[in-house]
């Protein structure tokens, strides 16, 4: 099929191209092709400067989120026939562009560093493994699928207007470590959480838990950490 | 625009209603406060809240009440319960319904009171 991609370009290093604009490319492709492959097209084929982040091609390793259609979406699960003839692709929202549809995910990354990312137990380790029950594990088994894509953060309309927001993807993270029976810093993330940057931001517009490539339901997590902040029962 | 679904109009709609009905009690607590210049400061201003326009906005703040009130229990039930997120946008077409039927109420009884110069 025959398509018509409109694409945000901006090249703060070209004299002309420093200001966001858009540019049109016709691309032939088939139905099952991913939104990835007419971008590589338009790369390899129409104009080599256009710059994209990609890097497994298979929604696992979280490099090419980007708005496709007005949607927050990884572009390599993202299939030709479920966008139409017409498709426009912008970076990510929130973050500040630095090349075409590549984005400065420092901030991103700075939140994921406020909430303690990791395994935190001071207590002397067992003979044998530090057991959790089936239902142990299973409160915070979702928050195990996030590949850090930035899709959620970059779909809140909470964080588009205030970039100091932690974020649904940083709140996923502690939600993990908060609920595992292991961890011992709940405490202090909950303590992080609880600042006005943290889960009090969140309004509930659920654009997070839509965007999400995982089918992790952000806004169920952000509350129940909202929950454990308030009756402090993590 | 962000093509997003239920949740971020939910949102959006409780944010303006909110404002409404700020911008509503602010007005409110002026024009009653005017009472202390006298009568006449008092009455002069309420004069012009009989023209239809601010009468139409009244069914709209009744309207942005309702919304307002019920949209606040939803997230009330979605933020205090574990079901609550599940059933979101249920919950907002309810919140809807009730706000829509409390309107349409509000300008079945006032629009005819305008019509008639009432």
């Amino acid at each position: 099929m025959q398509l018509k991609v409109k694409i945000r370009r901006y090249d703060p290093e070209r004299p002309g191209k420093d200001r966001p604009y858009w540019q049109e490319f016709a691309v032939e492709a088939e139905p099952g092709d991913r939104l990835l492959d007419v971008l590589n097209q338009v790369k390899w084929y129409h104009d080599p400067t256009l710059a994209f982040r990609r890097s497994c091609a298979h929604g696992v390793c979280g490099s090419d989120a980007m708005l496709i259609n007005g949607r927050n979406r990884l572009a390599c699960k993202t299939l030709v026939r479920d966008l139409g003839d017409r498709i426009t692709v912008e970076p990510i929202r929130g973050l500040k562009v630095e090349k075409d549809l590549i984005v400065d995910m420092e901030p991103f990354f700075d939140s994921y560093r406020a909430v303690m990312p990791y395994f935190v137990n001071d207590e002397p380790p067992p003979a044998g493994e530090r057991l959790q029950s089936i239902e142990e594990r299973q409160q915070f088994d979702a928050g195990t699928k996030c590949i850090l894509c930035a899709a959620c953060t970059t779909s809140c309309p909470i964080f588009w207007v205030n970039g100091n927001y932690l974020g649904p993807a940083a709140i996923v993270q502690a939600h993990r470590f908060i609920f595992d029976s292991r961890d011992r810093a709940a405490a202090t993330r909950l303590a992080v959480l609880n600042q006005n940057v943290g889960v009090w931001r969140c309004r509930t517009a659920y654009n997070c838990t839509e965007a999400c490539p995982r089918g992790i339901p952000v806004t169920q997590l952000i509350e129940e950490v909202k929950r454990a902040v308030m009756f402090q029962n993590a | 625009m962000y093509r997003a679904r239920e949740g971020q109009w939910a949102f959006a709609l409780h944010r303006i209603s909110g404002l409404l009905i700020l911008l509503y009690l602010l007005i409110h607590v002026v024009s009653i406060s005017l009472v202390l210049f006298g009568a006449n400061a008092f009455t002069v201003l309420h004069d012009i809240y009989g023209f239809w326009l601010f009468r139409v906005g009244l069914i709209a703040v009744t309207g942005g009440v309702l919304y307002h009130g019920f949209n606040g229990l939803r997230v009330a039930i979605m933020d205090f319960t574990g079901w609550g997120t599940a059933v979101q946008r249920q919950l907002w077409y309810g919140v809807l319904a009730i706000s829509l039927i409390g309107l349409l109420i509000t300008a079945w009884v006032v629009v005819p009171r305008i019509l008639a110069g009432h």
